[in-house]
């Protein structure tokens, strides 16, 4: 069996050069997702500074928490239920980016936890979506 | 499902995650005769083609890839 | 033990019994009735390829009942047949062989033109596989991915042997059609069997799915198996089929009358289920394994008066209780009348008739390979076992008989199809529909090579050697149903705003427009049109495309995009821009703003908003700029605030200075509203005062509420999609896709106001040079219309009319409740080198070409 929880995580972007995402201090007790060459993705960045510094080789760094909706698979199952949502092959651990029920999704894996991050317009039909296609494998 | 697309950042992803821009088209032409077959004839070739691929689900930066119309193969895959 | 009902009779089943064994042991023979001739059919292969034995089963047409297994309570239907399959009047279409050739439908009807309306329902009811239940549901299929190493399609010997071997690659999943070991009689063969499958289950790295049939290879590596109400789509690293042969299709005429069997087919009736296929038998022997089939039948009790034995095997013969031996001789014909009565062996052109019941033929292993054929050359698919085998051609070949027996083609059909021109085997195929049908060649592929190659050489059979190559094999393998292939496929997605809740706790009436799910009204849309133009109102816009652009090459990605000035624009001001493609075409429209050095804040349209992001990031790839863009379109919601009162509600609620100076009109600011920071953005689309309130997406529904509670005090009412369409057309304001063609220029759409030409390079201005020389072809245009019906918005999509030519189209239309007119908008072509002025429209009102705006073209109320 496997829970689904709806959650808000902070998420917080950083857009800068190559060499400013490589080297920018991730807080402690944060995921860093580097979703693209010069764009970095933290979640549960409670205290990254949220002051945009968009010129020069500084990097721009932003609170976009309100773009994001968490979707948690947590149990035995989660792996399970994430199979009958998407065909992407999940890390043993660690984070992958692509499609998830037609929304462009993050996706990171913890142990028996999954998150799916989708942008917050997606939510509710992504919400849907899983408890529909995962019926069999969610607990109630 | 199916054909994959080497994505530059994030490695090979099936097909249905990008959006396809076409084959490879110069900005511009030097003169108005030949931006007309810039724009409207491209090569359309039965073979190898180069053509931009945009990962919409994922990364959401182009790639360029060089692809064989008639078997899917990708150059350097 | 149990009981099952066919056509209203229960008929009782044994452990074990498949469909078709229950129902040969109370006596059935005919299974079904061909396509096209109604001809009777009996059991045949026994093993899932043919038609023959298909029937409805719990309403589910073409069920192989040789392989379904007896569930208590199954209810079975033949389908066809008039008046039912035993009795089948439509029979005589046999009779009429002569007159309906194959492709006749071709040919005939074609004149007078109202008979093939008429024909083709009359042939549509009296051929086909069963009707589908028009009221039952699909059920719910179950959909996931499995992604393994290695998949085996095939759980026989060489399918496990193979799996058990793979496990050291990586993970395993081994799938079957059926059960392991359902299709095989008691002996050493299903001993090893189930040795193998005991073995292969225990290992941790390997899964096994019995039920799960194998629809087809697609590139990538992608194999759906589909079970019952179950699919599995697997993404393997690679694949090995060991899908097995089967047993190749006699063609001689009289081959598909019942009673004539292959040996796998019987043999599995006698050996298996304890049935016997038939009294009297004539038997062909060209197989080791046919050596086994002789001797289940003899173990039934079934008299065997001849034995046609290739000269390799005569010698394993038992030496007697097996009739008359024919060494090297084969069937010249079977004759029967509703089944078969007997049998006609020949060897060395002398020919002799046995009475008998029952033939049955083991002619020679065919191997089943459809599905490996779909692979691409080089993808790592492999062949094993009898499924790798490899067929030869002994240089017979039958003179006539039925081909396919799924589509009812003869080897005469075959003939006259090739006297008639088509003359490969691909193209034979097409027109004749052989291997088109269930068994998809599994029966007559190979038969249609040979007659392919063999015609073709000027030959009537082909000669000794390896066999021709088959026509393409293409998913899917077997009959899927439409439930299956519909399974997990999300194509509807619904973005909502965060302002949903509150649009359906106010009654709206919601809908699908641009991917979003919007309010069109909250029940009177002419009302909330007047709350717009007279008081004030509010809007959900927060599906808007939002992005902010940043960086060292932020100015420079911005002007080369877009074909008006930008370097130009203060920090606080915006302009209207469009965005247009590589031929010059109009793509998309929003406005820019510049926010400060090196930052841009732009909007888009809400359908165009992912094109938009995926159009700036490539430009500023192709150019190499250092540009950021941070789509906002979900960060930020958005909700307009229109009307002459816009500023006075917008000041209960804001201690920001609002003014025309401060927020100029094509301008915007960051203020505080209502407690929320919020970017205003002044806007001109309804053509009243307007500002767009960009907010933190989570703050808005307390924005919302806060804005509709202040503004009680003009009555304010919120406006959706409806009153949208007639503020933003009275106007002129196009809307991209409904008012615009793919091919419009700013020319053509009287926008080239929004380009300069004397830049140095945008995106598309060399092509806008190349067309500025052409002479103008199509226009835009406003339209005020007379004569037109009550309901003005009926002419939308009507024709526009000059001297009987259609010249245009409508592309919207209203009755404008400010101006009292019907006006509209649309698209006219040259007529004589000019634009007409003066048009019909296909009802027959009159349309005439008039400026845009309609209301308030001076444009001072949006001004403010």
């Amino acid at each position: 069996m496997a829970e689904l929880r709806v959650e808000h995580p902070s998420v917080v972007m950083v857009l800068g050069s190559r060499d400013a995402c490589d080297s920018f201090e991730v807080p402690d007790g944060t995921t860093p997702m580097r979703i693209a060459p010069r764009e970095l993705m933290l979640v549960d960045a409670p205290g990254v500074a949220e002051v945009r510094v968009p010129t020069g080789s500084a990097p721009w760094v932003e609170n976009v928490s309100d773009a994001w909706v968490a979707l948690v698979l947590e149990g035995v199952d989660a792996l399970a239920a994430f199979a009958r949502l998407s065909e992407l092959e999940l890390p043993v651990e660690g984070w992958i980016q692509g499609e998830v029920v037609r929304a462009a999704a993050k996706v990171l894996v913890a142990g028996d936890r999954v998150t799916i991050l989708v942008p917050a317009m997606l939510a509710t039909h992504v919400e849907d979506r899983i408890r529909t296609d995962a019926a069999e494998v969610l607990g109630s | 499902m199916a054909i994959e697309i080497p994505c530059s950042w994030c490695g090979p992803r099936p097909f249905t995650e990008f959006s396809f821009g076409g084959e490879w088209r110069e900005l511009e032409a030097p003169d108005p005769e030949a931006d007309f077959a810039r724009v409207y004839l491209p090569e359309n070739p039965e073979g190898w083609q180069r053509e931009r691929w945009f990962h919409a689900m994922g990364c959401r930066t182009w790639t360029t890839v060089t692809r064989d119309t008639r078997t899917n193969a990708i150059e350097g895959s | 033990m149990g009981s099952i009902e066919f056509e209203g009779r229960p008929v009782s089943f044994e452990q074990g019994d498949t469909i078709a064994s229950a129902l040969y042991r109370v006596g059935v023979r005919t299974f079904s009735r061909s396509l096209k001739y109604h001809r009777r059919r009996g059991l045949y292969c026994g093993t899932g390829d043919c038609p023959n034995c298909l029937m409805t089963v719990d309403e589910r047409p073409a069920v192989h009942t040789c392989t379904a297994p007896c569930v208590e309570g199954m209810r079975i239907e033949r389908p066809g047949g008039f008046p039912n399959a035993e009795r089948d009047l439509l029979h005589v279409t046999d009779s009429l062989h002569r007159v309906m050739p194959v492709g006749f439908y071709y040919k005939t009807f074609v004149r007078p033109r109202f008979a093939w309306p008429i024909a083709e329902r009359v042939i549509r009811r009296a051929t086909g596989l069963g009707a589908l239940p028009p009221t039952t549901a699909a059920t719910r299929q179950v959909v996931r991915h499995e992604h393994v190493g290695t998949l085996v399609v095939g759980a026989g010997i060489a399918g496990l042997d193979a799996a058990r071997d793979a496990g050291a690659w990586g993970s395993v999943l081994v799938c079957d059609e059926g059960r392991i070991c359902h299709a095989i009689a008691p002996g050493t063969t299903a001993d090893r069997l189930a040795e193998l499958a005991t073995e292969v289950r225990s290992l941790e790295n390997v899964a096994v799915l019995e039920g799960f049939t194998a629809l087809g290879i697609y590139e990538g590596l992608h194999v759906p198996l589909a079970g019952d109400g179950e699919l599995v789509h697997v993404h393997p690293s690679r694949v090995i089929v060991a899908t097995g042969a089967v047993e190749e299709h006699g063609v001689f005429p009289g081959n598909d009358l019942p009673g004539v069997m292959l040996g796998r087919g019987a043999a599995g009736l006698a050996g298996i289920h304890g049935v016997r296929p038939g009294e009297r038998a004539a038997v062909v022997v060209r197989t080791d394994e046919g050596i086994d089939h002789l001797r289940a039948l003899t173990g039934a009790g079934v008299e065997i008066v001849a034995v046609a034995v290739s000269t390799a095997l005569a010698a394993r013969l038992p030496s007697d209780g097996v009739g008359e031996i024919v060494v090297d001789g084969d069937v010249l014909e079977a004759r029967g009348g509703s089944s078969l009565r007997s049998v006609t062996l020949r060897r060395d052109g002398r020919g002799k008739r046995f009475d008998c019941d029952l033939l049955v033929l083991s002619l020679g292993l065919s191997p089943r390979d459809g599905l490996a054929r779909m692979a691409l050359p080089g993808e790592p698919v492999t062949l094993v076992g009898d499924a790798a085998g490899e067929t030869r051609h002994d240089g017979r070949c039958g003179h006539d008989g039925t081909v396919c027996l799924c589509e009812d083609v003869s080897m005469h059909d075959l003939e006259q199809a090739w006297d008639e021109g088509f003359r490969n085997a691909e193209i034979l195929k097409r027109y004749t529909t052989t291997t088109m049908g269930p068994c998809q060649g599994a029966m007559c592929g190979r038969a249609l090579a040979c007659f392919a190659a063999s015609h073709a050489d000027g030959r009537s059979h082909p000669p000794e050697g390896p066999d021709p190559p088959r026509t393409t094999a293409r998913p899917p393998t077997r009959p899927v149903t439409l439930e299956s292939l519909a399974a997990g496929v999300h194509e509807i997605v619904d973005k909502r705003t965060s302002l949903h809740e509150l649009h359906v706790a106010a009654g709206a009436q919601l809908d699908r427009s641009g991917g979003w799910l919007r309010p069109f009204s909250y029940g009177d849309w002419r009302g909330e049109y007047r709350a717009v133009r007279e008081r004030v109102s509010v809007m959900d816009v927060g599906t808007l495309g939002k992005f902010s652009i940043a960086g060292p090459g932020a100015d420079e990605l911005v002007d080369r995009l877009f074909p008006c000035r930008t370097d130009d624009l203060e920090p606080g001001r915006t302009r209207y821009v469009l965005t247009l493609d590589e031929a010059g075409y109009v793509m998309d429209d929003g406005l820019l703003g510049r926010v400060g050095e090196g930052e841009w804040y732009l909007t888009s349209t809400s359908g165009g908003a992912g094109r938009t992001d995926a159009r700036l990031r490539n430009l500023a790839d192709r150019l190499e700029l250092d540009a950021h863009v941070l789509d906002r379109t979900a960060q930020w919601g958005a909700i307009n605030v229109a009307g002459p009162y816009a500023r006075d509600l917008l000041e209960r609620l804001t201690d920001d200075p609002i003014g025309a100076e401060a927020v100029p009109s094509r301008g915007f600011a960051d203020v505080t509203v209502a407690g929320v920071p919020c970017r205003a953005v002044r806007t001109g689309f309804v053509g009243e005062l307007a500002f767009e309130l960009h907010h933190p997406r989570r703050r808005g529904p307390g924005l919302w509420r806060e804005l509709v509670d202040a503004g009680r005090e003009w009555d304010l009412r919120p406006h959706g999609l409806d009153a949208l369409e007639l503020l933003r057309l009275e106007k002129g304001h196009v809307y991209l896709g409904q008012d615009t063609m793919p091919d419009d220029t700013p020319v053509k759409l009287r926008m080239s106001w929004a380009v300069d030409m004397s830049k140095q390079w945008f995106l598309g201005k060399q092509a806008l040079e190349r067309m500025s020389t052409l002479p103008p072809s199509r226009r835009q245009v406003g339209l005020e219309f007379s004569g037109g019906p009550a309901d003005t918005a009926a002419l939308r999509g009507e024709p526009l009319i000059v001297r009987g030519t259609v010249v245009g189209r409508i592309t919207s239309a209203e009755r404008s409740i400010a101006l009292d007119r019907a006006i509209g908008l649309g698209w006219v072509r040259t007529v004589d080198g000019g634009f007409p002025e003066r048009l019909e429209t296909g009802s027959g009102a009159t349309a005439r070409v008039v400026p845009t705006p309609f209301y308030d073209p001076e444009g001072g109320r949006m001004r403010g």
